[in-house]
C-alpha cells in the first residue's frame, strides 16, 4: 500500500447546508481527518459546531475524540491506540502565539490521558489540510512517513531515516518534499518506544508523556502535512484590530522577563526560594546555580532568540556551546546553538547536581535531538543517581555532579543500551523493577516525572502537582502563581490552596484548548472575557466569560473521564512519600503534612463538584457521555461547510 | 532622631537587568521603614528600575516582592524591620 493514495472516505457529509452565515463554521472546517495505517484508510469525519463550542479545540477537542474512539481503555503502544494532532479555532488567525498544536494520547509512561502542546508552522500547515484535526490510528507494515496534502492521506516508506535524529528527519524530508510542507517527527527514541520520547517539529517539541512512544510504535517516523485550505474569520476587521492591540502589549512588561531573559530567569529565583529541586529532591537550592544563570550562560557563551512562528514574544534563547572538544555524537545543530529553557535546565543540571553548563546545555541539545523529554529523562537519571548512591544498581558511574556521566546516561537511554533500557522506561517503573523502598523516592506523580518546582517549597503546587490528570505537570496546573503571592503561604497547604489550584488547572484548561502561549497570560487583565471576545471574532459566537468557564471545567472532567476510564484510583492523586517524611536538606521549614496535604486533596475535589474520594459524578459522565457519542452519531449526519477557502500555498 | 535600619534588597530576572545590580544594602530612617519607602529609595537610586518595576510606591502587575524568603508582600505599609531581606523578581513563574 506504501505510496499509493489511500480511500478516502467522507462520512455521510451529503446534507448540505446552504452557507448563510447562522449555518456557515468560521475558523473550523467543521471535520477531522481519522488515518487508519495498519488498513491504509482515511476518513473525513463531521465535527458538530455544538461539540467545537463545548471543546474548542487543542487539548479539549483532543480528549474529546480520544473518548470517542475508546482510547482510554487501548494499550497505549498498542495497534490500537490512537494519536490526534489538534489544531484550534485561532490557528491561522493573526492573534499572536496562536500557532499551536496539541498532541493527545493515552500516555505510555502513565497510562493516563496525555495531552503536549508545541508550536509553529506544523500548526499552520496542518490546519491548512482543511482539517480541524489529524487522528492516527492502527500501525504501519514498516517504517513510515504519513504525508497528508491537502486532505489526501498516504503512507510513503522512511527506512532511510531510522535512526536519524529529529534534526536530520526534518531537514532530509524538507529537502525530499520542499518547503511547502512541514513536520511532526521522532528521533531514535521514539523509533525505540522510550516511554517519554518526544514528536518534534522545527526544533520544539510536544514533549511530555511519550507521544513520540505513540508514534514511534506505529512505525511512523513523520508526519509531513500541506494545504491550501483557510478558514476565514467571522469578523475579520475586529480580529485584526484585536490583534494589533494584543500584540502591542505583548511587547510590553508582561512578557519582558520571557522576552529578554527566557524562562531560565527562574533558576535563581526558585535557587533563593529553596524551591530549586537539588539532587533528585533532596535540597531546594543548588550551590551552582549562579553558573547556570540565563546571565552566566549567556556571557560565557553568547546568545541569539528566536521565536515561533505569529509570536511576537520570543522567548526563544539560543546558547552558544563552549569551544571544547565535541563528542562524536554531536550535530551540527548543536554547534549551531541550544534552546534552553528553565525545566531543561533544572532537570538536567541541578536535578542531577550538575554545574557545568557545557555539560546541561550538551545534555539538553542530545534530548532535542534523540527526541526525549528533557524532564523526564533528567528526573530519571538522577533517580538513579541516587539508586547507584544507594546501591540499588550497580552503575557506580552515574553520579551526581558528573556531566561527562550525564551525557552518556542520555545517549543510552536514547539508544536504549544497557542500562539506558531501563532508564528509557521512567523512574516508576525502574522503581517498581527495583523495589525496596525506591518508588519512595522515585520523582514522579502516576508516572511522569516532577517538573522543577519543589513541592515542600511551593505547596499550593504540590496540590496541583498531585492531581493533575497528566500527572506532575507545571502546564496544566499554574498552582505555583498562588505560592508566588500573598493568596497562599507557600510552605503550609490548606484546604484553601483547592480553589486556587482548580483556578489555575481552569485556565490552563481554556489556554491550551483556544490553543494560544501561556507565557501570553499576563497580558490578559480577565482571561475568560478576553477569550470570549476573540472567540466571537473568529467564530461568531456570543460566548459568555461564564461558559467559558464552564467550557474549562468541561475538558477538566473529560480529561478525568479518560483517567477513569483507564483504570485511575484516589490513591494516584498523591506525591512520593520522600515529600511526606523529610523537609529539604537546606530548608527545615519546607514540610509537607500529609494530613493537610490529604485535607487539601479532598477540599480540590470537592471544588471540582467530584466525590469526595475524586471521581466523578453520575451526572457529569452522562453529560460527557453524551458528547462523545454524538461524534459517533456524527458520522451519520451532515457537518457544516467551511466559511470558505481560499486555495493558495502562500502563508 | 529615629534609628536607622538596614535592609538588604536582592533583585532578580528583569528588576536585577534594570537596576544593574543583584542586591544593594539601603538604610532607612526607622520611622520609614515600610515597603512603600524602601520601593522609593530604590527609585532614587535606579530609575531604570523605578521605570520598568514601579507604579508609584508599589510594585507593577507583573512583579512581586517577598520579605525574607518567606511570605509575599505588597502592602506599602508594610513594615520591614532591621536586618530584613526584601526579594524582587518576576511574579511569573512560569517555566
Amino acid at each position: 500500500m506504501h505510496g499509493a493514495e489511500s480511500k478516502l472516505t467522507q462520512r455521510n457529509a451529503s446534507r448540505h447546508v446552504a452557507p448563510d452565515r447562522q449555518n456557515v463554521l468560521f475558523a473550523y472546517h467543521g471535520r477531522y481527518l481519522r488515518f487508519d495505517a495498519s488498513r491504509h484508510e482515511a476518513e473525513f469525519v463531521a465535527l458538530d459546531e455544538h461539540v467545537l463550542r463545548r471543546y474548542l479545540g487543542g487539548s479539549g477537542l483532543g480528549v474529546h475524540l480520544l473518548l470517542a474512539e475508546g482510547a482510554a481503555e487501548c494499550e497505549p503502544l498498542g495497534e490500537q491506540a490512537t494519536l490526534a494532532f489538534v489544531f484550534s479555532p485561532l490557528v491561522g488567525s493573526p492573534l499572536t502565539t496562536s500557532a499551536k498544536f496539541a498532541v493527545v494520547s493515552k500516555s505510555p509512561l502513565t497510562n493516563r490521558i496525555n495531552d503536549s502542546l508545541a508550536s509553529s508552522g506544523f500548526a499552520l500547515a496542518g490546519k491548512r489540510t482543511g482539517c480541524d484535526a489529524l487522528l492516527i490510528t492502527g500501525r504501519a507494515a514498516s517504517l513510515s512517513v504519513l504525508v497528508i496534502d491537502d486532505g489526501a492521506a498516504r503512507l510513503e516508506p522512511a527506512e532511510e531515516l531510522r535512526g536519524m535524529t529529529c534534526g536530520e528527519t526534518e531537514s532530509l524530508l524538507r529537502q525530499r518534499y520542499g518547503p511547502e510542507f512541514s513536520f511532526a517527527v521522532i528521533g531514535p527514541a521514539g523509533e525505540r518506544q522510550v516511554r517519554y520520547a518526544t514528536i518534534s517539529h522545527d526544533g520544539r517539541h510536544a514533549g511530555r508523556g511519550g507521544s513520540g512512544a505513540v508514534l514511534g510504535a506505529k512505525n511512523i517516523k513523520a508526519v509531513a502535512v500541506r494545504g491550501t485550505q483557510r478558514c476565514t474569520w467571522a469578523d475579520p476587521d475586529g480580529l485584526y484590530k484585536l490583534a494589533r492591540a494584543i500584540s502591542q502589549k505583548s511587547f510590553g512588561p508582561a512578557t519582558a522577563k520571557y522576552r529578554e531573559l527566557g524562562t531560565a530567569s527562574n533558576l535563581l529565583v526558585f535557587n533563593r526560594l529553596g524551591a530549586l529541586p537539588t539532587r533528585n529532591f533532596r535540597a531546594g537550592s543548588f550551590e551552582q546555580a549562579e553558573q547556570l544563570s540565563p546571565e552566566s550562560l549567556a556571557a560565557a557563551r553568547g546568545k541569539v532568540q528566536s521565536s515561533c512562528a505569529a509570536c511576537t514574544i520570543g522567548c526563544e534563547h539560543i546558547y552558544g556551546l563552549a569551544g571544547r572538544n565535541k563528542s562524536s555524537s554531536e550535530s551540527a545543530a548543536a554547534s549551531a546553538g541550544v534552546r534552553m529553557e528553565y525545566e531543561s535546565l533544572f532537570a538536567l543540571g541541578p536535578l542531577c547536581g550538575v554545574g557545568d553548563g557545557d555539560a546541561v546545555l550538551r545534555a539538553s541539545s542530545r534530548c532535542d535531538e534523540l527526541g526525549l523529554d528533557t524532564i523526564s529523562t533528567g528526573g530519571t537519571i538522577a533517580f538513579t543517581m541516587e539508586c547507584a548512591e544507594r546501591g540499588l544498581i550497580d552503575e557506580p558511574w552515574l553520579r551526581f555532579g558528573d556531566g561527562d556521566a550525564l551525557l552518556r546516561a542520555v545517549e543510552m537511554i536514547g539508544r536504549r543500551e544497557g542500562i539506558g533500557d531501563l532508564l528509557a522506561e521512567g523512574s516508576r517503573r525502574m522503581a517498581e523493577s527495583l523495589g525496596g523502598d525506591a518508588l519512595s523516592f522515585a520523582p514522579q506523580v502516576k508516572g511522569l516525572e516532577i517538573p522543577g518546582y519543589e513541592p515542600r517549597a511551593l505547596q499550593t503546587m504540590a496540590l496541583g502537582l498531585a492531581v493533575g490528570t497528566r500527572g506532575a505537570d507545571h502546564n496544566r496546573s499554574g498552582a505555583y502563581e498562588a505560592d508566588f503571592s500573598e493568596r497562599a503561604d507557600r510552605r503550609r497547604i490548606t484546604p484553601e490552596s483547592a480553589a486556587l489550584a482548580v483556578e489555575t488547572e481552569d485556565r490552563a484548561a481554556l489556554i491550551d484548548s483556544l490553543i494560544l502561549c501561556k507565557f501570553l497570560r499576563g497580558v490578559f487583565v480577565e482571561l475568560y472575557a478576553e477569550a470570549a471576545e476573540m472567540l466571537r471574532l473568529v467564530t461568531g459566537w456570543n460566548a459568555t466569560p461564564d461558559e467559558l468557564r464552564a467550557t474549562a471545567r468541561r475538558i477538566v472532567d473529560a480529561k478525568k473521564l479518560f483517567n477513569q476510564r483507564a483504570g485511575w484510583t484516589p490513591a494516584e492523586d498523591t506525591l512520593p512519600e520522600r515529600f511526606f517524611t523529610s523537609s529539604t536538606s537546606d530548608d527545615p521549614a519546607a514540610q509537607l503534612d500529609r494530613g493537610r496535604f490529604q485535607a487539601a486533596v479532598a477540599a480540590y475535589n470537592k471544588t471540582r463538584g467530584w466525590t469526595a474520594d475524586g471521581y466523578l459524578e453520575q451526572d457529569a459522565v452522562r453529560e460527557l457521555s453524551r458528547d462523545h457519542d454524538a461524534v459517533i452519531e456524527q458520522r451519520a449526519v451532515a457537518c457544516l461547510p467551511p466559511a470558505q477557502s481560499s486555495k493558495s500555498y502562500a502563508n | 532622631v529615629s534609628p536607622v535600619v538596614s535592609i538588604r534588597v536582592e533583585l532578580f530576572g528583569i528588576a536585577r537587568r534594570r537596576a544593574g545590580v543583584d542586591h544593594v544594602w539601603l538604610n532607612v530612617n526607622s520611622a520609614g521603614s515600610s515597603l512603600g519607602e524602601l520601593l522609593g529609595e530604590l527609585a532614587r537610586r535606579f530609575p531604570s528600575f523605578a521605570e520598568a518595576c514601579l507604579d508609584g510606591e508599589r510594585l507593577r502587575r507583573g512583579f512581586v516582592a517577598n520579605q525574607n524568603g518567606d511570605r509575599f508582600v505588597s502592602d506599602p505599609s508594610t513594615k520591614l524591620q532591621d536586618g530584613d531581606t526584601l526579594l524582587i523578581m518576576s511574579a511569573d513563574a512560569g517555566g
